[in-house]
This record gives structure tokens, sequence and C-alpha cells, in this order.
């Protein structure tokens, strides 16, 4: 009976390197599996990428959110998609916006342009969503509509019409916006391809305009 | 010793695990150096000063009194190998862009970053003395750099990695994440310094004089 403390670690000092080898082993293998799973096969490194990836495999189905445009006039997002079988290409801002929405709203300029000199309008329409619902009502945004010149056949610039709604919509599109200093917001700003039934189809860069307009209107 | 380890190892936790839960969280959820310089090197700390209590500074028989497991565990841990390489992976995993986002959104997954981290500590504690020159080497090699270079990338890019966070956020995470680097490395020199490989020769010097 004494000798049993003593043989129990020499019996473990017996069972050699084995053992370590194969735990250390098991771990890194289920490392890398975890690794993989997040990352999507090391695809996407980032929950942007990932999103845009997910996305683009399989398009998602949008719910419906009633909007307002800067005239006043309360309309239902889905049957704004609806509406002409146009693709739309969306962007979100908030218009206090100075820093990277400027640069969202010179690429949907750019695109404006190139529906216009292309004759696309029929085909692809811009839509730019606010998504600070509090501060962007009808006035707010008929100034960003002059602000960016947007032509109303072309571009709609709405806000939310229901303040509650702005999580669920941002939740839809994969958007995650954050308070950053000096009051304002940053989010992960895109072009959102989306189809005619409510179908949000691609996301692109802010600097993709031209094949996003190639794949709206191939 | 044994209470000061076994209390410092309880505040470190629940100081940690307090980062998760309200009103707390809203620091890691706005600042990414809460979340990757202060909560997740807190949760490798409580996870390492909880080992250091529940083995005793000998190792394996000083006292299994609160994880009995440990010292068997050991086993599976010749020269510290699965317990570097638990930390490295834990480490590695916790610092992707990814990862991090979602344990700001998922509450599940930031629960298994909160068990992760911590068990990654308590793993890196088990193997610090086992770990010959070479391991530590290895390891250290490893880790220390791919630290080094995702602190210098987030400190200097204009890229946002994560969604959750802002860019000045990221950035001044990515200067404490280089800072950290900077002291995990003092650390480890530290630590060799004082044991064996280089205690000889330091011996041998001073006898010459």
């Amino acid at each position: 009976m004494a000798d049993l403390p003593r043989t129990a670690p020499a019996f473990a000092e017996d069972t050699g390197l084995l053992g370590t080898f194969a735990a250390t082993l098991g771990v890194l293998i289920l490392g890398l599996a975890a690794a993989v799973w997040a990352t999507d096969g090391g695809r996407s490194f980032t929950t942007e990428a990932l999103r845009r990836s997910q996305v683009e495999r399989t398009p998602q189905a949008l719910p419906d959110f009633a909007v307002v445009d800067g005239s006043g006039q309360s309309r239902s997002l889905q049957g704004l998609w609806a509406a002409g079988g146009k693709v739309w290409i969306v962007d979100f801002v908030y218009t206090r916006c100075v820093t990277l929405c400027l640069s969202a709203g010179s690429s949907m300029q750019q695109l404006q342009a190139q529906i216009v000199a292309q004759g696309l309008a029929s085909r692809v329409g811009l839509m730019t969503i606010s998504f600070d619902p509090e501060n962007d009502g009808p006035a707010a945004l008929a100034a960003y509509v002059r602000r960016v010149r947007a032509d109303p056949a072309v571009w709609q610039v709405l806000s939310l019409a229901r303040p509650a709604d702005r999580r669920r919509l941002l939740d839809s599109f994969g958007i995650m916006v954050v308070p950053a200093p000096g009051g304002e917001f940053e989010h992960n700003a895109a072009l959102h391809l989306v189809s005619p039934p409510g179908l949000l189809l691609r996301i692109l860069g802010l600097d993709q305009g031209a094949q996003a307009l190639a794949l709206a209107a191939p | 010793m044994r209470l000061w380890l076994g209390t410092a190892a309880a505040l470190c936790t629940a100081a940690a695990l307090a980062l998760s839960l309200p009103p707390l969280r809203s620091l890691i959820e706005q600042s990414m150096v809460w979340h990757m310089a202060v909560q997740m090197p807190l949760l490798m700390l409580a996870g390492a000063l909880c080992g250091g209590w529940c083995s005793g500074s000998g190792g394996g028989s000083g006292g299994p009194r609160c994880l009995p497991a440990l010292p068997r565990l050991q086993r599976f841990n010749r020269y510290g190998l699965s317990g570097f390489m638990l930390a490295l992976c834990v480490t590695a995993f916790w610092m992707l862009p990814t990862s991090i986002d979602r344990a700001v959104v998922m509450p599940t997954v930031d629960a298994a970053k909160l068990a992760t981290l911590w068990l990654a500590g308590l793993a890196l504690q088990r193997s610090m003395q086992p770990a010959p020159a070479a391991v530590h080497l290895f390891f250290g090699g490893f880790a220390l750099p791919m630290m080094l270079w995702l602190g210098l990338y987030m400190a200097s890019a204009d890229l946002r990695l994560c969604n959750a966070y802002a860019l000045a956020s990221q950035q001044q995470a990515g200067r404490a994440l280089v800072g950290w680097t900077v002291v995990l490395a003092l650390l480890w020199g530290a630590g060799w310094a004082r044991s064996s490989q280089i205690k000889v020769p330091l011996q041998q010097h001073h006898g010459l004089r």
C-alpha cells in the first residue's frame, strides 16, 4: 500500500511523449478547424469580407420598411423596389456626415452621371437610405438631394418613417454603425445591389461603382 | 503566497467577467483597447494566476486541492508542448477580426472567448516550467512577431478591420498590442535570465572574477 503513491507517478513518467504529441496535434487541428470556420475557409478575415461573400453565394431576401422622401411622402420600400423592374444600387448614409459619406456621395454622383449618359435610367436606380431617421427628416433629405444634385428620376433619397425600424434595417443589410469621435458615425459603407423582388444580390465597395453598374445592367 | 495568488486569481477573473456584462460591457463594445488590450490579457492573467494558485510554485504535487485533474493532465503536456500550442491557437484565433466582431455581437461567442482565453492562461502557466529553451523559443518566436505585426498593421492601416470599432479605436488598440508585445518580450527575457539555462554561464562568469 505504501508503494502506491510512488508507482502512480512512475507509470505517468513511462507513458513517454506519445500522449503529449497526440494532445498537441489534437489542439492544433482543433485550432485550425476553428480558424477555418471563422474565416470561411481562410477567405474572409474581416466581417465585411464575410458579409460580401455570403451575399454573393446566397442572395438574401430583404424585409419591407416604411420610408419617407424629401417631400415627406411615406412609401413602402418593397413597393419602390418592385415598381419599374429596375435593379437598385443602394447605399447608407447619415446626412450630417462629413467624412466617409462624402466619398459615398461622390461615388453615387459618378454612378448617376454614368446612368444618365448611357441611358440606363429605366434599368438601374440609385437609392440612398439614411440610418439616422431621428435627425434625417424630410427637410434634411431635401437638403441632401440639393447638395449631391440627385436627379429624382434616377436617385431616391430616403429615410425611415419609423425610427424604431433602424436596428432591423441595419441588421437586414448587415451594417454596423459605431459612434466615432466628434459626434460622427463610422459604418461599413458599400454599394448594395437589390433586384426587383427585394433581394440583396451583391455588396461591392464604394470604389467598385463601374462593376456595380455592369452587374445591374448587363 | 497561496492566499495572495488565490485572491488575485479571483479578482482578475471577476474583473474580466464584469467587462463582458452590463454596465461595463459598453467599454469593450465601444473601445477595441478595452476589449483586446485589457480584457483579453486580463483573462489570460486570471487563468495563469489560478494555475499558480492550484499547483503551488513547485509544480505537480504542490496542491491539487482546487483542480485535482491538473497534475494528471501534465502527462499530456511534456515539455509544455500542448499547453503552448493551446495558448498559441487560442490567442491567434481571438486576434482574427471576424472573431473580435463576433464576440462583440454574439453572447455565445463572447462566452467562448472568456472560457478559452482563461484556459489559455492556465495552460501557459502550466507549461512555462516544463518547457525547455527550444520550446520557449519556438512558440515565443511565433506568437510575439505575430502580435507585433498585427499591432503595427492595426496602428498604421487606414482600413477598418472590425465592423464593430471605429478606425481611431483600432489604431489605439494596435499601439497597445505593440506595447504588450514589448512587455511580454521583456518578461520572457527576464524569466529566462532567472532560469537555469542562463544562470550557469552567469555564475561561471561571476566565479572567474
